[in-house]
């Protein structure tokens, strides 16, 4: 058979799955950390082929279900614990059978593309829940090319990383992961959420192509739902038994169960009196036009007439920006006014966030600059920010609002005036306090801002950190919570509120230095409905305090609901903004090595080697054992096609590492002969300085070839040799795997925290003070992000019964032992030497030989 | 914000401390896998500690930061609560270090991962994998300074003596270290990260947040 008819048959095989009816009988499910039941008693029969979209505001258990429906979660039993030590109760069952005993008849697509490709390469990706559920290899890689096929990603890569796809085609790769697996149901937990219209329109194309071929039942959960419609037969509303709609909360007592209240077609559910804005349900527009929901909250033609009338506040001249030395777009001149919304629109990558971090003063620019006006600089938006005061009773629903000047603790102030006189008009070369003052950045990720141990304290950050007393920045920050709905929350730990209780927040504590402009990144994505209408309103009242507001977002009906001034990056003509075209470059596969012989060694027999080479070193401390090995180093790998110098720049840290044991040997190692220089403990003898030239050769020959021999490994062949040659247990190397794999993600979100602290007003820190903080907000992202990984994971039949199978194989060839061997023989040469010069000295305790 | 005034049964099965479950779930190796990655990430971002320096001229002062680079053994341990929790986490943190090369040099680095993440085990597996409080993160972290100072001492700095006053102050120094840094330090880092609610899967997570409503 050829390649092309095993991909066919692979294809035809997958679109032999029959679809499965999805059943909750009295379902019920209680987290272990919660004391009440997400669902209780719920009752939802789902026939085999159909097609179901979930609605409900956040937080209403929509997940929940998804993942009981998916067996991740509850016991086979009702009544029991789970292995989360939850407790469920009734029944899911998927074609009869219990959803647990059902894992993979059940896809389950999650919101953040991050958190699902597991490893590295596109290829892998789908391949992982075939091997989970032991499909043979030779089966795999046929399947897989149909997979891929299947959602259009044909052209793709095997070997392309991961790491250089769109968000809509992360998506597409997920689905491909779940769909070669042939499941009769699919699960979509807000596949779109996280995605520009484009990539969000190729994956509701590649579910519409999959659902034509094969009648599966699909589960679809999404705020927003139009692109969906065409294919939706029926729709659930889940809403709160009781009315009782404050699903915001988190931690609030009290909170009614799930129930369904609504179940229908679309047009009878759409078409119906429900009162959709208090379920926190968007009806899509097609259904939208006689309910007028999109614009109830117009506002008014008084405070529009203020958007455009305030002064220059920051603008740009001939700006190139990017995020390495390369410009993405060049030659850009624009400029932000007091009271004006800007929308900076575009596709996923074309540099909207790059561009609005470096009118953040948070990336420094390729040419060109930023140029705050004279009035941004002195930090005397009088005109702005206090001038709205007037403003703001005219704006709508402003009851509570006040930021009076005469009371804002962030003026004034002695401390103040000492941080607030920039002598550069460049927000890039101004600190982070100054920064703080002037120019405030949202980041889209609320846990990327965070700082503070309660909510009250985020929000008394700002005004401290601009120089306002600590009652003073008390008092600001109980009015921002108050005029933001989060009083009941000051001592909360922030990262407990709900996601729109979060964005809330870190507006609030943004806005609590008082700042001039204020820029918010995608500050609608993924969120309901009526935190979406909060947000609309919350970025007017911010315009109309006289702030120059500049939105990055995909979100048209956002921009539409704000009348923003539209900035579109694009490469086309008609953009306001001309970036360079994201080049659709083919992607290599890397090598192994620098040398083609090392790269065609096994990896797991690499890193043997690399111990093998320099243990039998440790048992002789002299400068000839050490001497001839490291240059008995060189000369091999040169031949292997490592030049010295390469050597060098490649094993530089222990070329650093060296000198220092070698100090520590001479000051205090073992004394013998002449005594050279004592000095309280130091004592530094003839034989000190031996064993401490002994000690940095050692050093050298040991770290030379440990980095060398490992350089250039990739982490997924690692794993695959620790797999099958060392027969290591595939949970733990997989598992440790997807968990490397984020490794890169947790260098972006390093990156973003440091901005978000420079921006917050604590960049200015001691670098300790600085760095502990941060490596916890690390943590706590990381954290986060495997436990959906572990999800993803789970979902695709990872860590169940079936024995894996495995889709690259990692061999032992007879070349590998010759490696080994090779790799002993060069210290137990360079040991042979010194034993025949009479100099072997064991742990260094030979007595003195010159 | 948990309400007192109301035992439930959800509270009573919280708080009776059942049979450790002892099995590894999906989420708890995806957990200590990101800890030693995220671990090896804050090594690698703290390079600014001129830790070679320090150990060549003041005696034993080295030790007194030691306590840093031992951190993600004890805390995938109290996080994750199963057998091996810190030898994996370490070893996970020392090949990702080794595939990136530092200044342990490449391979070695995995070893000194083996050594510290047995030692940080070893207080756990005595209390059978029952006892989870500050003592025993305490122990935990005092161990893995023994087995770093050990390591140290039986390679680049065996041409020492292990019994001198430098050999002694640089024990004391690593145990102390280990015990406050990766002990005591580690042990609120995971009452911190406990309260942001991102570990209520986990036993450890609601030893701390209780359960809320």
């Amino acid at each position: 058979m050829t390649e092309t008819e095993k991909v066919r048959e692979a294809a035809a095989v997958m679109i032999s799955s029959s679809p499965k009816s999805l059943e909750f009988q009295g379902w019920g499910y209680r987290h272990a950390s919660r004391r009440s039941f997400v669902a209780h008693n719920l009752n939802l029969s789902i026939p085999a082929g159909q097609h179901v979209l979930l609605l409900g505001a956040s937080g209403i258990g929509k997940s929940t279900i998804l993942a009981a429906a998916a067996g991740l979660i509850g016991a086979s039993e009702s009544g029991a614990q789970d292995e989360e030590g939850g407790q469920s109760e009734g029944k899911v069952l998927v074609g009869g059978v219990p959803a647990r005993d059902a894992r993979g008849n059940c896809a389950l697509m999650l919101q953040d593309p991050d958190s699902q490709a597991v490893l590295q390469r596109v290829g892998d990706n789908v391949a992982f829940g075939l091997e989970n559920i032991g499909t043979p290899s030779d089966a795999i890689w046929p399947m897989v090319r149909a997979g891929l096929a299947e959602v259009g990603l044909a052209d793709l890569e095997l070997h392309r990383s991961t790491s250089h796809l769109s968000g809509g085609q992360m998506q597409r790769l997920a689905l491909a992961g779940a769909v070669v697996m042939q499941p009769g149901v699919l699960l979509l937990d807000e596949p779109t959420a996280n995605l520009d219209p484009e990539g969000a329109t190729h994956v509701v194309a590649a579910v519409r192509k999959r659902l034509r071929e094969v009648n599966s039942t699909m589960v679809v959960v999404e705020h927003r739902a139009q692109l969906w419609m065409d294919i939706i037969d029926r729709v659930v509303i889940l809403g709160h038994a009781h009315g009782n709609v404050d699903t915001d909360s988190v931690d609030s007592d009290g909170i009614a169960e799930t129930v369904v209240v609504a179940d229908g077609t679309p047009d009878e559910i759409f078409t119906s009196s429900l009162d959709f804005n208090k379920l926190g349900v968007w009806v899509p527009p097609q259904y939208a036009a006689g309910k007028a929901q999109r614009h109830e909250i117009e506002p008014s033609s008084e405070s529009r007439a203020t958007h455009r009338s305030g002064e220059v506040l920051l603008s740009t001249d001939q700006l190139s920006i990017g995020r390495n030395s390369t410009a993405i777009a060049e030659k850009i001149s624009v400029s932000f006014r007091a009271g004006e919304i800007t929308a900076l629109v575009g596709m996923n990558g074309a540099g909207k966030s790059t561009l609005a971090l470096t009118l953040a003063g948070l990336l420094p620019p390729i040419a060109g600059k930023v140029t705050a006006s004279p009035s941004l600089v002195k930090g005397t938006n009088e005109k702005g920010v206090n001038g709205a005061g007037v403003v703001n009773d005219a704006g709508a629903s402003s009851g509570t609002r006040r930021a009076e000047s005469s009371e804002d603790p962030a003026r004034g102030s002695v401390q103040d005036h000492e941080h607030a006189k920039p002598t550069s008009d460049d927000p890039q070369k101004w600190s982070s306090r100054q920064l703080a003052r002037r120019i405030s950045y949202v980041f889209q990720n609320p846990e990327h801002q965070f700082a503070k141990g309660s909510v009250l304290q985020e929000v008394m950050l700002g005004p401290e950190r601009t120089g306002a007393s600590k009652e003073k920045a008390e008092k600001k920050g109980r009015e921002l919570l108050c005029h933001f709905g989060l009083e009941r929350y000051a001592q909360a730990n922030p990262y407990t509120l709900s996601g729109g209780e979060k964005r809330r927040l870190t507006v609030a504590a943004a806005l609590a230095s008082a700042p001039g402009v204020i820029i918010l990144d995608e500050p609608t994505f993924g969120q309901d409905r009526r935190t979406w209408s909060e947000i609309v309103e919350l970025i007017r009242d911010l315009a109309m305090r006289g702030v120059a507001v500049i939105v990055v977002t995909h979100d048209e009906d956002l921009v539409a609901a704000l009348h923003a001034r539209v900035l579109r990056l694009g490469t086309g003509a008609q953009s306001d903004i001309r970036v360079t075209p994201l080049s659709d470059r083919v992607e290599e596969s890397k090598p192994a090595s620098r040398s083609r012989l090392l790269a065609t060694i096994n990896p797991a027999i690499r890193l043997i080697g690399a111990f093998l080479a320099t243990i039998p070193l440790l048992f002789s401390l002299d400068l000839v054992s050490a001497g001839v090995t490291l240059a008995l180093e060189f000369v091999i790998l040169a031949i292997l096609g490592i030049r010295p110098w390469r050597v060098i720049r490649s094993a530089w840290p222990v070329f650093i590492g060296a000198p220092g044991s070698a100090l520590a040997v001479l000051l205090y190692g073992k004394a013998g002969g002449a005594l050279l220089l004592e000095w309280g403990m130091v004592h530094i003898t003839e034989r000190s300085a031996q064993l401490a030239g002994a000690t940095a050769l050692r050093v050298l020959a040991i770290g030379i070839p440990a980095i060398l021999l490992m350089l250039g490994i990739d982490m997924t062949d690692l794993a695959d040799a620790f797999s099958q040659v060392l027969k290591l247990p595939d949970r733990f190397v997989y598992g440790g795997l997807a968990g490397m794999r984020l490794f890169s993600v947790i260098q972006d979100d390093w990156r973003a925290l440091t901005a978000s602290r420079r921006s917050r007003g604590l960049g200015d820190d001691f670098v300790v003070a600085r760095f502990f903080p941060q490596a916890f907000a690390l943590l706590v992202l990381s954290i986060r992000r495997s436990t959906s990984l572990a999800t993803a994971m789970e979902a695709r039949g990872f860590g169940g019964v079936s024995v894996r199978s495995h889709a690259r194989e990692s061999r032992v060839h007879p070349r590998d032992y010759v490696f080994m061997v090779s790799c002993l023989a060069v210290p137990l040469f360079g040991l042979a030497i010194a034993a025949g010069c009479g100099s072997l000295a064991f742990f260094g305790d030979s007595s003195i030989t010159t | 914000m948990s309400t007192n005034n109301q035992t439930t049964q959800a509270d009573a099965a919280a708080q009776v401390p059942r049979r450790a479950n002892l099995k590894w779930r999906v989420v708890d190796i995806a957990v200590a896998s990101v800890i030693g990655v995220a671990s090896a990430f804050i090594y690698w971002a703290a390079i600014f500690i001129p830790w070679d320096a320090l150990q060549a001229v003041v005696p034993g002062f080295a030790g007194v930061v030691n306590g840093f680079w031992l951190f993600a053994g004890p805390l995938a341990a109290i996080i994750v609560r199963k057998p091996g929790a810190a030898i994996y986490a370490e070893l996970l943190a020392a090949i990702l270090e080794a595939l990136m090369g530092n200044q342990w040099g490449g391979a070695e680095t995995i070893l000194i991962g083996l050594v510290q993440g047995v030692m940080a085990e070893i207080i756990f597996l005595i209390f059978a994998y029952r006892v989870w409080n500050v003592g025993t993160a305490i122990l935990s972290g005092a161990l893995a300074g023994v087995g770093c100072w050990g390591y140290s001492f039986f390679t680049k700095l065996q041409a020492i003596d292990l019994g001198g006053d430098y050999g002694i102050i640089y024990l004391l120094t690593t145990v102390i270290s280990g015990a406050v840094v990766a002990g005591l330090l580690t042990w609120l880092l995971y009452v911190g990260v406990a309260g942001t609610g991102v570990l209520d899967r986990f036993e450890s997570g609601r030893a701390i947040r209780g359960t809320v409503a």
